[in-house]
């Protein structure tokens, strides 16, 4: 059944006898169309009861794991051991009141919210109890672990992006305690199958596109702290390959579409961007590859295949993400596509000629300005302001940073910052106007 | 569509229940059944997002003495057995280490974390003491209020006398009981203040 907004509903049903009056509609068609928004379509939840219901039980959560805290020394050890269930209980109970009673989703979220932090009140709370040494990464994958099904059986998205933070910050502890957190590949799959099952049924709804959002921030963050970083470099290939395979299933999955609703194009695009902006410093390209391997007693030995097995897997995503969003005429995709070609070809001749850095940099300066040069001209075309102001940043930020890079007397920085600005301004006035315009038009 | 879901849960909740109860049973059975042993402590207070405001335990004697380290082939963290006996003033000591589990006697499953070592102040150099080992039981949590001035009353107690944390030992594990300064419990020597 349709999710539709009641507002939208509403204002239908006032419309329908207008355009019966006028002739538009015969009373048959404006029959069919009321008979069918008031039993086949459903009415959605405004996101701000949602928004309420998931921070009111955020901070109910959180006020539980602070109140637990304070350690009640006054109860006996078996009182704050029976105690350290309660929390547990009562989110499960309220996990159980929502999928029984067919809640909405501002049930679902809050009940979900809520569970999951009450099992890590919980075993938190048991440590206390018991005085249990610190062993952060033990308790985060504990934590994780044990909320992981609700995310499928609540239909959760607040819950799987507590999982996916859980995540990072176990690969986190687990990577700063000398431990290896290569089971993150592993444990990323149960919320990236929930995002696959949501593209296919809800793609352009805004839990799918959170979802998405939390995904790919947590890979982004944890493919560099999963890395044994044995071979010096191989992060290069790696991420471009991540962030170039996500602006292009960001183009396959959601088209044209910009900004919030195409969060995985926006996210490959800026990403695309940082990345290129440090490969333009030739510090980034030297001393990599299997000539500068690491192997002191802090870099495992198998760590080389694991390292090369990420890169190897984000490699075969970002050809599939090709294979299903090239588009020949599309200068955008292209750029994205061609982006890791790139990276992998500098970080091959990085690692075979120890002089190339200076080329490799050469190179990204080079993509780089053509970047800002494409986001401009298609902001242009486009009419589309932010991208313009994309590629006139872009642009900026490479011509203002090599500046800064070379002798040239600071009257010409002057002269060249004022002459920045001045652009920047003119084209954003000249674009609204022309917009206001357009507008005025339609 | 909504019976597998509920079953789903709570499959689920039994889990997490499960895993809660089975924590509170492994530690209360080490606590009611293990042999107790004292370590010689020096405690700090820091708190915890989580687990609110505790006591840090620092071992003086967090070591197996071991002449030859590089002879043992231990990796950093890996796991290992230490063996504990109790010296001539009734405080623990590690005595000997193993890969295996003993068969016999009381000891503790922990980590190796390298060398121990210490200045020598006649030779006016840095000497080993043996295996630096894992401490598993390095946290007393307190109420938020008491645990400054638990380490207050610590600080002072130690300059005259032992501070020592009673831990419950039992096929490897250990759980903290108490911690002790100037023969009373750090709970009741914070209340005083």
């Amino acid at each position: 059944m349709r999710t539709v907004p009641d507002r939208h509903r509403v204002w239908l049903m006032k419309e329908l006898p207008l355009l019966e009056n006028e002739g538009l509609l015969s009373p048959e068609t404006s029959g069919r169309l009321r008979a069918y928004y008031e039993t086949d379509t459903r009415s959605g939840t405004h996101w701000a009861i949602i928004a309420c219901a998931i921070l009111g039980s955020l901070l109910i959560g959180a006020g539980i794991i602070l109140l637990f805290a304070h350690n009640w020394e006054a109860l006996s050890r078996p009182a704050r051991a029976l105690l350290s269930l309660c929390p547990l209980a009562l989110g499960a109970g309220l996990s159980l009141t929502a999928l029984q009673n067919g809640r909405g989703t501002a049930w679902r979220e809050s009940a979900g919210l809520f569970h999951a932090l009450a099992v890590g009140a919980s075993i938190a709370l048991i440590g206390q109890t018991y005085h249990l040494p610190s062993d952060v990464p033990a308790f985060l994958l504990s934590w994780a672990l044990l909320i992981a099904p609700l995310m499928f059986v609540l239909r959760s998205t607040g819950t799987s992006l507590i999982y996916l933070a859980l995540l990072c910050g176990w690969c986190f502890a687990a990577q700063r305690t000398s431990g290896q957190a290569a089971a993150f590949w592993l444990l990323i799959l149960p919320p990236a199958a929930r995002f696959a099952h949501l593209a296919r049924t809800d793609r352009y709804a805004l839990h799918t596109a959170l979802s998405f959002a939390g995904l790919l921030a947590a890979l982004c963050l944890c493919t560099g702290l999963a890395f044994e970083r044995t071979v010096p470099g191989l992060w290069i290939v790696a991420y471009s390959a991540l962030l170039s395979g996500a602006g292009l299933l960001g183009l396959w999955l959601y088209g044209d579409r910009e900004g919030w609703n195409n969060l995985p194009k926006t996210f490959g695009t800026l990403g695309t961007v940082i990345l290129a902006y440090l490969f333009t410093w030739s510090d980034m390209w030297q001393g990599i590859g299997w000539d500068h391997m690491r192997d002191d007693w802090q870099y495992r030995a198998w760590g080389i295949w694991l390292d090369s097995g990420i890169t190897l897997a984000l490699l075969t995503g970002w050809l599939l993400a090709v294979r299903k969003a090239f588009r020949r005429e599309s200068i955008e995709t292209l750029t994205l596509a061609v982006f890791p070609v790139i990276a992998t070809l500098c970080f091959a001749t990085g690692s075979m000629a120890d002089r190339a850095h200076g080329l490799n940099a050469l190179v990204f300066n080079a993509f780089m300005l053509f970047l800002g040069v494409m986001h401009m001209v298609l902001g242009c075309r486009r009419n589309r302001l932010r991208q313009l102001n994309l590629g006139m940043a872009t642009a900026s930020l490479l011509l203002v940073t090599r500046f800064f890079d070379t002798d040239f007397a600071y009257w010409i920085r002057g002269l060249v910052f004022i002459a920045l600005g001045t652009v920047f301004l003119t084209v954003n006035l000249f674009m609204a106007r022309r917009k206001r315009q357009k507008g005025v038009a339609a | 569509m909504k019976r597998p879901g509920t079953l789903i849960l709570a499959l689920l909740i039994a889990v997490q229940f499960g895993a809660v109860l089975t924590l509170i049973r492994s530690r209360e059975h080490i606590l009611n059944a293990g042999d107790a042993f004292r370590f010689k402590t020096r405690p700090i207070d820091p708190a915890d997002p989580f687990q609110g405001r505790y006591v840090s335990l620092g071992f003086e004697d967090d070591y197996i003495p071991v002449p030859n380290i590089q002879a043992t082939g231990l990796r950093y963290r890996e796991p290992i057995y230490a063996r504990i006996e109790s010296d001539a003033e009734g405080f623990a000591r590690f005595t000997a280490w193993s890969r295996e589990r003993p068969k016999t006697g009381a000891y503790l499953k922990t980590r190796y974390l390298g060398e121990r070592g210490h200045w020598d102040a006649d030779g006016r150099r840095s000497a080993s003491l043996g295996l630096h080992v894992d401490m598993p039981f390095n946290r007393f949590y307190m109420e938020e209020a008491k645990a400054p001035r638990a380490e207050a009353a610590v600080r002072e107690a130690t300059r005259s006398t032992n501070c020592w944390a009673v831990v419950r030992i039992l096929n490897g594990k250990a759980v903290v009981e108490d911690v002790v300064a100037k023969g009373i419990s750090l709970r009741d020597l914070s209340a005083q203040k």
